[in-house]
């Protein structure tokens, strides 16, 4: 190609590359600062209804990840009830665990993800949902699957939002191999497109599919399987393009062909770039869902069950899953989705490829040994 | 104002100025700051440069010096062009108005700062000795440690001098030197300047507003306005016969008159004042002669002048007398300063020597007297 | 008695300054430091204890900090490189009509966020900025963003403005008389720069050094945008101990070592810079 015409194509793409606000925010805790200033001078917020008298109060503060709501939603539930939606995005439930845990950030609502959900009970910073207050909420509409992990004691903490899965989106213009395994994601890392793969920032997913490579639990944390995952790591590390779970950018520019990828972020790069293929490994990987919690620290406790609710309504939701691309628990939901994206092959895998995956566990979160793996990966 | 030299030389050869200027032009921009100048110093003489602010004695310094090059004309070390050449390769040093030793160093370091830069640098052992002797020369033995901080106005003066001599220079140049000093110490150091000239026997180039400085030290000074020189000679030259007002007012103190020329010739000028008094006077050596009609001015130093009262005879050899009356009169220990209003001649200022106080001794503020000079005492001079 | 009331009034009048600094600065290190002596929480966190294990483990932060103390002292000795010319040029070459200019345009950046500068910096150094335009005029395969070269430039770049001023107001100050006297003595621009700039410029640099040398000890953005999470600092152990593993004992060991470490050099660094009675003429700024 003409590399004038080349050039000029690259500025141009810059114009669609984004900087995800997730990276952005997480980074440098932008979101919480912005939350703890919104909540201080509600004057700032352009509050409309603030003296509109109700029940719920006039603010929510929700703490949730990047691009995972529709902006009009959020809108609408201002206009129905006069409560204004502090909107806090985080980097990883790590982070958003350890600012509820370090307190002073007082969320009202948090999407968080199923494997965080026994910490945060046995931590103290959740309570039982008052089912009564979410009446969108209909066990009986979501796979128990699903909700496996919210239920402690026989009591739900947590309602599901969105679930998903942990995979890899391919280049298939730059890479011509027929990816299907997590052997191959590191193997043709090593050797055929070294410095071409992003593998996350994170060690629930980067140390869990190397774990896969050699075919154990995503969620292993022996020592002896451990140590293999961390050789493999070390030894992929010079081939890495970047350790960083903002991948979207560089997957866009072409500077990186391969990225563990969520379901969501598969959806969003294919529609833009059909190029790009989203893969599950067939050793399996992870599967998870996202839930919708109230911290027993919450102050606005009315405006944060009506937001639930409110996010919790097939139409809502349903308006939701069409912008982000993750799928939903709800069965009502899935009845409002045109027939394309239930037959999508990203968001619903075939049934083959999602029996090997494994929900996150608990015990990865706080595991000493897999920090420490981390830890020496990155440093290496 | 056309720019006078004097040739002080007795010889042509022009390896005896140890500077020289052929119609140097130096310009900023739009300001002419030395204009088309000529001068002469010749090797191991006191001169200075004097003149007020924004006369361009400070950049006939710096083009000396190598700081500038000038516009048009030639600057010489014995009779060599030094145009083009850079400060640092001229065999001239400087004493910086604010002394500028260098803070980072200490007193023997800021010495052996110029014998340091030569290539091959002397040993350790003569740079030693060196300093030494300097700091015996400007009279500071001992101090090669202290810190530049540590010394007082008059201490870094000397260091500065020491840390120009040591290079032995052909020319030393001192750009205001002593303004930054107090009155006493300003006497002192005048003194010691003029005795380590003599001592050390190469060229001092002064530059000075304070035209006490220039006559006490110098062996032949430059008077300078506007860019160019108006008078070089000695002290005495200067104050005797100074070629015009400008001279006459900057050298020493004057009495005035002037009015219209009456009567010229080629030696001496009569003038009439606007109150009808005709004074005659002889020109100043190397001064500009008169013609008939234009304006002209008597210059009479106070000194010259004598006073009498009005009982006593006129003193011989006085061939001028005028009436007046004393407004004031202030002892000055070695002499008595008489201020005198004349209805035809205005104030006139009068200088007596203490031996000739026999007469003046009585006088007083409100007294009539008389006084007068000897014609060939005043000089004749454009009323510039 | 008026001394008293007088060092009352003193007292009132830091009084401010001290509580600000006790409940900003000491009281939390303190904090950490009895953090620092306990254990991790089953859940995450800090259960106390007291118990060396957090420090003993040190050691296996080891490679982050070698990496923090060969890159902190490379990226200033870079940032320095950078400046001093660009100082000196600002100082005593441009103009001060020019200058003034000149040297909002070095704050200009400081208008906006560090964040975004960075990954502005991103852009340009991935592949299709500069790689790209090298391809153009037909130089292939440059890799630069995600490597150190990138962080070291990301650092100069962040870091350059802290490191001109300072150095600019030191050579400012250098009076012109100085270098005239040099010049006078006999010594070239070159042996006059050598002899008298850089010396009277020296605690601008040592204090723009410091400055630039303990931020960087501490960063973790510059290797996380631009060298893709693949460059290590201490910086970025802290974030991931405290915001990931949330292991915040050993956390806390990890930052009491960094701010000994930091102390350490510091002090051997100012007693080398500021020998006593050597340089009392030429005050910090």
């Amino acid at each position: 190609m003409d590399p004038r015409k080349k050039f000029i194509e690259t500025l141009n793409s810059y114009k669609k590359g984004s900087i995800s606000r997730r990276e952005f925010l997480g980074k440098t805790g932008l979101g919480l600062a912005t939350a703890v200033m919104a909540m201080n001078m509600p004057g700032l917020m352009g509050l409309r209804q603030a003296n509109a008298a109700s029940k719920l109060g006039n603010r929510v503060s929700l703490a949730t990840w990047p691009n995972y709501h529709d902006p009009e939603n959020l809108k609408k539930f201002t206009e129905k009830t006069g409560v204004h939606i502090q909107h806090n995005v985080f980097g990883s439930n790590e982070e958003m665990l350890a600012k509820v845990q370090a307190g002073g950030s007082p969320f009202d609502v948090m999407v968080i993800t199923n494997y965080t959900i026994s910490t945060y009970v046995k931590l103290g910073l959740l309570e039982p949902l008052d089912l009564s207050k979410l009446p969108n909420f209909i066990e009986a509409n979501h796979e128990q699957v699903f909700i496996g992990e919210a239920k402690i004691g026989g009591k739900i903490y947590a309602v599901p939002k969105n679930w998903g899965t942990t995979g890899y989106v391919v280049n298939t213009k730059k890479i011509k191999d027929k990816m299907t395994t997590w052997k191959q994601f590191w193997d043709l890392t090593i050797t055929k497109y070294s410095g071409r793969t992003i593998v996350h920032d994170y060690q629930l997913t980067a140390i869990g599919n190397a774990l896969k490579y050699f075919g154990y639990s995503f969620n292993s944390i022996d020592p002896k399987e451990l140590a293999e995952a961390e050789k493999l790591m070390i030894k992929a590390k010079p081939h890495l393009f970047a350790i960083s779970s903002d991948y979207q950018p560089a997957m866009r520019n072409g500077d990186a062909w391969m990225s563990i990828c969520w379901t969501g972020d598969g959806s969003q790069l294919h529609r833009d770039m059909p190029e790009i293929q989203y893969v599950l490994g067939k050793e399996g990987g992870e599967l998870w869902t996202d839930f919708f919690a109230i911290p027993k620290s919450a102050e606005h406790l009315e405006a944060a069950y009506a937001l639930t609710n409110f996010l919790l309504d097939p139409a809502v939701n349903a308006a939701e899953v069409k912008k982000h691309g993750y799928p939903a628990t709800d069965k009502l939901t899935n009845k409002l989705l045109p027939k394309e994206m239930l037959d999508d092959p990203i968001m619903y895998p075939a049934k083959e490829l999602l029996d090997p995956l494994e929900f996150g566990a608990a015990a990865t979160l706080t595991s000493p040994l897999r920090a420490e793996v981390m830890a020496r990966f990155k440093a290496a | 104002m056309e720019p006078k030299n004097t040739d002080l030389s007795t010889t042509n050869n022009h390896g005896d100025f140890d500077i020289e200027f052929i119609n140097v032009t130096k310009h900023y921009g739009d300001v002419v700051a030395l204009n088309d100048t000529n001068l002469k110093i010749p090797r191991g003489s006191f001169h200075s440069l004097l003149g007020p602010s924004g006369c361009g004695k400070t950049t006939s310094l710096r083009l000396i010096a190598g700081f500038e090059q000038p516009t048009s004309g030639d600057v010489r070390h014995r009779g060599v062009s030094m145009v083009g050449i850079p400060a640092y390769k001229r065999p001239v040093n400087m004493v910086f108005q604010h002394y500028a030793p260098f803070p980072h160093l200490n007193v023997e370091e800021n010495i052996s700062y110029g014998p340091r830069q030569r290539s091959p640098k002397p040993p350790k052992q003569e740079l030693k000795k060196l300093v030494g002797e300097m700091l015996e020369l400007v009279r500071l033995p001992g101090f090669q440690n202290r810190r530049i901080w540590q010394l007082s106005g008059g201490q870094l003066q000397r260091i500065v001098l020491a840390r120009a001599l040591i290079n032995r220079p052909a020319v030393l140049l001192l750009d205001e030197p002593l303004a930054a000093l107090d009155r006493k110490l300003r006497r002192e150091m005048q003194m010691e300047l003029q005795s380590l000239q003599r001592e050390v026997g190469i060229t001092f180039v002064l530059v000075t507003h304070d035209q006490e400085e220039a006559l006490s030290m110098s062996d032949t000074i430059s008077i300078m306005r506007d860019g160019g020189i108006v008078q070089t000679g000695t002290p005495s030259e200067l104050y005797d016969t100074p070629v015009d007002r400008y001279v006459a007012d900057f050298v020493g103190e004057s009495n005035f008159f002037s009015g219209i020329v009456s009567a010229a010739d080629s030696a001496q000028a009569t003038i009439q004042t606007k109150t009808e008094i005709s004074l005659t006077a002889p020109y100043p050596e190397g001064g500009k002669h008169l013609t008939i009609g234009q304006r002209g001015a008597i210059a009479v130093r106070p000194e010259m002048v004598l006073i009498w009262p009005l009982t006593h005879e006129q003193p011989k050899d006085i061939d001028f007398s005028v009436k007046g009356r004393i407004t004031n009169r202030i002892y000055l220990g070695h002499q008595a300063e008489f201020r005198v209003v004349t209805d035809s001649l205005g104030e006139i200022l009068a200088r007596i020597p203490k031996t000739a106080e026999a007469v003046t001794r009585d006088l007083a503020p409100g007294d009539e007297i008389l006084l007068g000079w000897q014609w060939n005492f005043g000089l004749a001079m454009p009323d510039a | 008695m008026a001394k008293k009331s007088s060092s009352y009034v003193t007292t009132l009048l830091l009084a401010p300054m001290a509580i600000w600094m006790t409940a900003l600065l000491i009281l939390p290190i303190l904090v950490v430091l009895v953090y620092s002596f306990g254990e991790l929480a089953e859940m995450g966190g800090y259960k106390p204890a007291f118990t060396l294990a957090q420090y003993a483990n040190l050691p296996a932060r080891l490679t982050a900090f070698k990496n923090t103390l060969v890159l902190a002292p490379a990226g200033t000795l870079a940032a320095f490189l950078i400046a001093y010319p660009l100082a000196y040029y600002l100082a005593r070459t441009v103009e001060p009509r020019r200058r003034m200019i000149l040297l909002t345009l070095v704050i200009v950046p400081f208008w906006t966020s560090f964040l975004i500068r960075t990954y502005a910096w991103m852009f340009i150094l991935g592949g299709r900025g500069i790689p790209a335009l090298l391809e153009f005029i037909g130089i292939e395969g440059v890799r630069l963003l995600n490597t150190p070269t990138a962080v070291l430039i990301g650092i100069v770049y962040g870091y350059l403005p802290l490191m001109v001023f300072p150095i600019f107001v030191s050579l400012e100050k250098v009076d012109e008389s100085l270098l005239e006297a040099s010049n006078d003595l006999g010594a070239s621009p070159v042996r006059t720069f050598l002899q008298v700039t850089l010396p009277l410029s020296l605690p601008g640099v040592a204090t723009a050094c410091m400055i630039v040398f303990i931020l960087l000890m501490g960063e973790f953005l510059i290797p996380a945008l631009l060298g893709g999470g693949k460059v290590f600092f201490i910086g970025n152990a802290l974030v991931d101990l405290f915001l990931q593993s949330r292991n915040w004992p050993f956390g806390s060991a990890v930052a009491i070592t960094l701010v000994v470490v930091m102390l350490v050099i510091v002090s051997l660094y100012m007693r080398m810079i500021f020998k006593p009675g050597k340089t009392q003429d030429v005050s910090m700024i």
